[in-house]
C-alpha cells in the first residue's frame, strides 16, 4: 500500500486543477500492505486533517478516482478514504455470544434483537436471560438493547429484518417512495392489538409522530433514530401512512425495520407514564402476562397474532449481570437461552450437554478514534502507522478468541455502502516504525482511553493495542481505564476539545447502511467525530442526496 | 431516662442522621463525573435533543432549587421517577427490599446459628482438636472472598452436584406466605381457600434457592461471630463471678450459658447490628453472583447509570435501615445490660 504519495497527487491536483483528477482511471484496489518506503516525507493537509504521501505507488488515493454513479459507490468512496486517511485504528467487529440449549431451534440475529416469534423450542416455554432488563416498557422510551428485546415481542414495527438483515413486511405490507422525502406505507388489515381493537392507520402515524414529535405526548430518546422524519399522516382514504422527511432520507425504509414499534393512539392517550411503563398493548406475537420492574417479563403467546400463533405459550426474560451466573443457569438448563458469553467461558458452555453456543457477527463495531486536531493525531502518517503496528489478527484470535471479524473501515460487511476492496492493515511494525520516522512526530507519548466492561473484552483489546504500539521506536503508550458515562460525555458535549486524544469506543448500527455510521462519527458536524475532512463530508453528503436501493 | 424518651431521642438523631445522607448524597450528585442525561441519551444525540432530556429531568434547574424541590417531594412520600426507568424511585427501591432483607436476615441466620455454638465449644475445650478446627474455620471464613466463595458453591453443588439452583429468587418468603396469611384473613368459610401445598411449595422453593446465598452471605460472618464469641467467652469464663459461681457449686452448664455467654452476647449483638446494616446495603456481590434482585444490585446499577433518583432512595433506605436497627440493638443492648441502661 502507498503511504505518502496521496498528498503529492492530491497536491499536484490542487494545483492542476479538475483535470487532474479525471485522468484517474486507476479501480478501486486492495489496501495489501506492502508497498514502497517512500522517500518525500510530506505529509498532512493540516486542518483537513487528511491526505498522506508516500512515494511508492501501487494503489490510487481515493480523491484522484473518477466519480461514483450511485448512493453505494458515494459510499465505498468515503469508507476507502476512511481506510487511506486512517482516522481510526481499526480493530474489530464484535459478535453477539449468544448461548443456548440445544433443544431449542433458533437462529440468532445479526441486528442483536432476540425475537422469540421465529424460535422452536421442545416444550411450551422459553427462558431468556440477559445482562440487563428492561428500563421501562414504553417502547419509545429506551435506547437500550436489552430493553427493545423485551417490548418488541409485544409491539410489531412497520418494517421487519430478516435474520441476515434484509428488509422484510410486517404492519405495513407494501411500501413505495412518493417523492422525495415522501413515502407512503401501506397498513395491514385484519391486524389487532392485545386488548382486541384493531390497529387503525392513524394508530402508526401517532406512533411515528410520538418518536419523532416532541409535542406528541412524549420526548422520545428515539427522535434520532427516525433521523430526518418529520411526521406521519394518514392517507389513501384511511388505508395508508404517509411519511414525510426533510430530504430526500434514502435510508427511511432501512430505519422503519429498525426501530418505532407502533402502539394504539387511544391505549397510550388515555394512560400516564407510569402506566404505559408497566402495561403493553401491542400487536406483537406475545402479551404481557407479568411484569415485575427490573426482575422479570413474562409473556404468554397472542393467538390471535396477524403471523398466527407462535409456537409455544409462554415467555420469559430474566437478567443476570454476572457472566457466570448466566453461564452456569444455561448449562443447569435453568434458562433457554443468555447473552454475552464471554470468550473465556465458551468452553464452559461446548463441555455441557445440553448446551451450544450461538454466535452472530453484531452491528457493533470497535476502534481507537484519534483526533485530527491533536499532536501526533494530526499527521496521517502517524496515524496510519498505528494502524500497522498492531497485530490485529492475533487480538481477534487471542483477545476475543475468534469471537470477532478485523474490520478495515468504518462500515461493516452486509452494510450498504461496505468496500470489498479492502483489507484490514497488515501487521508490520517495521512499516510503522518508518511511517513515525517520516512523520512530523518522530516521539510520542501516548495514552489510550478505554471503558471497562462496557464491550466485549474491552480493556484486554486496549492493553493488547497498546502494548504493540508501545513496542514501536520512540513511541510508549499505556491505558487509562476511564467510566464509561465519563468518556461518552466528554465525546459528546460537541466540543471535540473535550475528548481525548486517543480513545476506544464501539459504535452499533442496527440500520444496516454506511451513512449510520460515517455521518455521527466522521464527518465534521457528527455527533461523535474525531475528524474532520471537507472532502469526505462531501462524500458522504453525496450519497444522502441519492435514493437508497430499497 | 425511660424506654420512650429514650425512643423519641433517638429517633430524632437518626432524622438526622438520614437528612445528612440525603443531602451529602445530592451534593455528591454534582460534584461527581458524568452527566445523567448521557446515560438517557443515545450516543448521538444533538445538543437540541439532550437539551430537551435535561428539562424534562429537572436537570437544569439551579442545585438549591433542585435540592428544594427534592425535599418538599420527600415530605410528601415522592423520592422522584427513575430517570432511566421512568417509574417511581419509591416502587423501584422499596420492591428491592424484600429480597435484601430476606438474604440478610438469612445469613445471619446462618451465623448465628453456626458461630455461637462453634465458638462456645472453641472456648470450653480450649486446645483441643474442636477449638483448632473452629478457629481454622473462621480464619478461613474470614480470609475468604465472598465472590470465590459464591462461584465456587455454585460449581460445587449446584453445577456438579445438582444439588441447589445456581441462581435466581423465583418466589418471595412473603408471597409464600401469602397462601396462609390471606386464608386466615378471609377464614376458614369464605371463598379463599387455605393452600398448604402452595404454600410448602413456594417456601421450599424459597429455602432452595436462598440456600448458597445465604451460607456465602454468611460465611464471613459465621466467622467473625465465632471468633468474638470464642475470646468473649475465654474472657468470662476467667472472671472472677464464674470462679465464685462455681464454688457455689452451680452447674456448669449455668455457668457457661446462664452467665458467661450471656455476658459474651452484649459486644456480640453490637457487630450483630452493625453487620446486618451493613448487609442491607452491602450483599453487593452476592446478589450479582446469584442474580439476587436486591438493593445492592440495584444501587450498583443506578451508580453505573448515574441514575440519582434511584441512588438517593437506595440510600434513604439504607440509611434508615441502619439508624433503625442501631436503635433496636441499643434497646436490646439496654435489657441485656440493665447498667448500661438507656442513656
Amino acid at each position: 500500500m502507498s503511504d505518502d504519495h496521496w498528498f503529492d497527487r492530491r497536491s499536484f491536483l490542487k494545483h492542476g486543477g479538475a483535470a487532474g483528477a479525471s485522468v484517474a482511471t486507476v479501480a478501486l484496489a486492495g489496501c495489501s500492505g506492502d508497498g514502497g518506503d517512500g522517500d518525500d516525507g510530506n505529509n498532512t493537509d493540516g486542518e483537513n486533517g487528511g491526505g498522506v504521501g508516500n512515494g511508492v505507488d501501487e494503489e490510487e488515493n481515493w480523491q484522484d478516482l473518477d466519480e461514483p454513479s450511485n448512493r453505494a459507490g458515494y459510499l465505498q468512496r468515503a469508507n476507502l478514504a476512511a481506510h487511506q486517511e486512517a482516522p481510526w485504528i481499526f480493530l474489530n467487529r464484535q459478535y453477539s455470544n449468544y448461548g443456548k440449549r440445544t433443544s431449542l431451534d433458533w437462529e440468532p440475529r445479526s441486528d442483536e434483537l432476540i425475537w422469540a416469534y421465529t424460535m422452536a423450542p421442545e416444550g411450551s416455554s422459553v427462558t431468556v436471560t440477559q445482562g440487563k432488563m428492561d428500563t421501562g416498557l414504553d417502547p419509545h422510551n429506551h435506547r437500550e438493547t436489552p430493553t427493545d428485546n423485551i417490548v418488541t415481542q409485544a409491539y410489531d414495527r412497520l418494517l421487519m429484518r430478516t435474520s441476515d438483515g434484509s428488509i422484510e413486511a410486517a404492519l405495513a405490507e407494501d411500501w413505495e417512495r412518493i417523492e422525495p422525502g415522501h413515502v407512503r406505507f401501506h397498513i395491514r388489515e385484519g391486524v389487532t392489538f392485545h386488548n382486541g381493537d384493531e390497529l387503525q392507520p392513524s394508530d402508526v402515524a401517532f406512533s411515528i409522530n410520538r418518536v419523532v414529535d416532541p409535542e406528541v405526548s412524549l420526548e422520545s430518546p428515539q427522535n434520532d433514530q427516525l433521523a430526518g422524519v418529520t411526521g406521519a399522516e394518514v392517507a389513501d382514504e384511511g388505508n395508508a401512512v404517509d411519511v414525510f422527511s426533510d430530504g430526500i432520507n434514502p435510508v427511511i425504509f432501512s430505519l422503519f425495520a429498525s426501530y418505532c414499534n407502533i402502539v394504539q393512539q387511544d391505549w397510550i392517550e388515555s394512560r400516564n407514564s407510569e402506566e404505559i411503563n408497566r402495561n403493553m398493548n401491542g400487536t406483537g406475537a406475545f402479551q404481557l402476562s407479568n411484569y415485575e420492574a427490573s426482575v422479570e417479563v413474562s409473556f404468554e403467546a397472542y393467538e390471535d397474532h396477524w403471523r398466527g400463533a407462535p409456537d409455544f405459550d409462554s415467555l420469559v426474560f430474566r437478567a443476570a449481570g454476572e457472566d457466570s451466573t448466566r453461564v452456569n443457569q444455561l448449562v443447569q438448563g435453568e434458562t433457554d437461552i443468555i447473552v454475552n458469553v464471554p470468550p473465556q467461558q465458551v468452553s464452559s458452555v461446548q463441555d455441557a450437554s445440553g448446551a451450544e453456543m450461538a454466535p452472530v457477527p453484531s452491528t457493533r463495531i470497535i476502534y481507537n478514534g484519534m483526533r485530527y486536531d491533536v499532536e501526533p493525531f494530526d499527521d496521517p502518517l502517524f496515524r496510519r502507522a498505528m494502524n500497522y503496528a498492531i497485530d490485529l489478527e492475533t487480538i481477534v484470535q487471542d483477545t476475543l478468541q475468534s469471537f470477532a471479524d478485523q474490520t478495515a473501515q468504518p462500515t461493516l460487511e452486509g452494510f450498504v455502502g461496505y468496500n470489498e476492496d479492502l483489507d484490514p492493515y497488515p501487521y508490520d511494525p517495521e512499516r510503522a516504525n518508518q511511517l513515525i520516522e517520516k512523520s512530523q512526530y518522530d516521539e510520542a507519548d501516548l495514552v489510550l482511553h478505554t471503558p471497562v466492561g462496557r464491550y466485549l473484552n474491552d480493556l484486554e483489546i486496549a492493553q493488547a493495542t497498546a502494548g504493540y504500539i508501545d513496542d514501536l521506536d520512540n513511541v510508549s503508550a499505556e491505558v487509562n481505564q476511564v467510566e464509561f458515562g465519563e468518556l461518552a460525555g466528554k465525546l459528546t458535549d460537541g466540543d471535540i476539545e473535550t475528548s481525548p486524544d486517543w480513545y476506544l469506543i464501539g459504535w452499533g448500527n442496527a440500520v444496516f447502511d454506511a451513512s449510520q455510521t460515517l455521518i455521527p462519527l466522521l464527518t465534521s458536524d457528527g455527533a461523535l467525530t474525531s475528524w474532520k475532512n471537507d472532502e469526505f463530508d462531501q462524500l458522504v453528503n453525496e450519497a444522502q442526496g441519492l435514493p437508497g436501493s430499497q | 431516662m425511660s424506654l420512650g424518651r429514650f425512643l423519641v431521642r433517638r429517633t430524632l438523631q437518626g432524622l438526622l442522621v438520614v437528612w445528612g445522607v440525603i443531602t451529602v448524597v445530592f451534593v455528591l450528585r454534582f460534584l461527581s463525573p458524568g452527566d445523567p442525561v448521557t446515560f438517557v441519551a443515545p450516543l448521538d444525540a444533538s445538543p437540541e435533543l439532550r437539551q430537551r432530556i435535561a428539562a424534562d429531568l429537572g436537570l437544569n434547574k439551579p442545585m438549591h432549587v433542585q435540592y428544594a424541590d427534592y425535599l418538599a417531594g420527600l415530605l410528601q412520600g415522592d423520592m422522584g421517577y427513575s430517570y432511566q426507568r421512568g417509574l417511581p424511585a419509591n416502587d423501584i427501591v422499596l420492591s428491592r427490599v424484600p429480597a435484601t432483607v430476606e438474604l440478610a436476615v438469612a445469613s445471619s441466620i446462618v451465623a448465628i446459628v453456626l458461630s455461637i455454638p462453634l465458638g462456645v465449644v472453641a472456648a470450653t475445650r480450649r486446645h483441643s482438636p474442636a477449638d483448632y478446627g473452629a478457629t481454622l474455620f473462621s480464619l478461613v471464613g474470614i480470609s475468604t472472598p465472598n465472590f470465590w466463595l459464591g462461584i465456587m458453591l455454585v460449581l460445587f453443588l449446584s453445577v456438579q452436584l445438582d444439588l441447589f439452583p445456581t441462581s435466581q429468587r423465583p418466589v418471595g418468603f412473603l408471597e409464600a406466605w401469602t397462601h396462609l396469611i390471606r386464608f386466615k384473613l378471609a377464614g376458614p368459610s369464605l371463598s379463599v381457600p387455605l393452600d398448604a401445598g402452595a404454600f410448602a411449595d413456594d417456601m421450599g422453593t424459597w429455602l432452595w434457592h436462598i440456600t448458597l446465598p445465604a451460607v456465602t452471605l454468611g460465611t464471613y460472618f459465621t466467622a467473625l461471630i465465632t471468633r468474638l464469641t470464642r475470646s468473649g467467652m475465654l474472657d468470662e469464663l476467667g472472671k472472677e463471678y464464674v470462679t465464685a459461681a462455681r464454688a457455689k457449686g452451680l452447674p456448669e452448664t449455668l455457668v457457661r450459658y446462664r452467665h458467661a455467654l450471656r455476658n459474651t452476647l452484649i459486644p456480640i449483638l453490637t457487630v450483630l447490628g452493625l453487620q446486618l446494616g451493613t448487609l442491607i446495603g452491602g450483599a453487593v456481590i452476592t446478589e450479582a453472583v446469584f442474580a439476587w434482585p436486591g438493593l445492592g444490585s440495584l444501587l450498583i446499577d443506578a451508580i453505573n447509570s448515574r441514575d440519582w433518583p434511584i441512588i438517593q432512595a437506595a440510600l434513604i433506605v439504607i440509611g434508615v435501615s441502619f439508624v433503625v436497627i442501631n436503635v433496636a440493638v441499643d434497646v436490646v443492648y439496654g435489657y441485656l445490660n440493665p447498667q448500661v441502661g438507656y442513656e
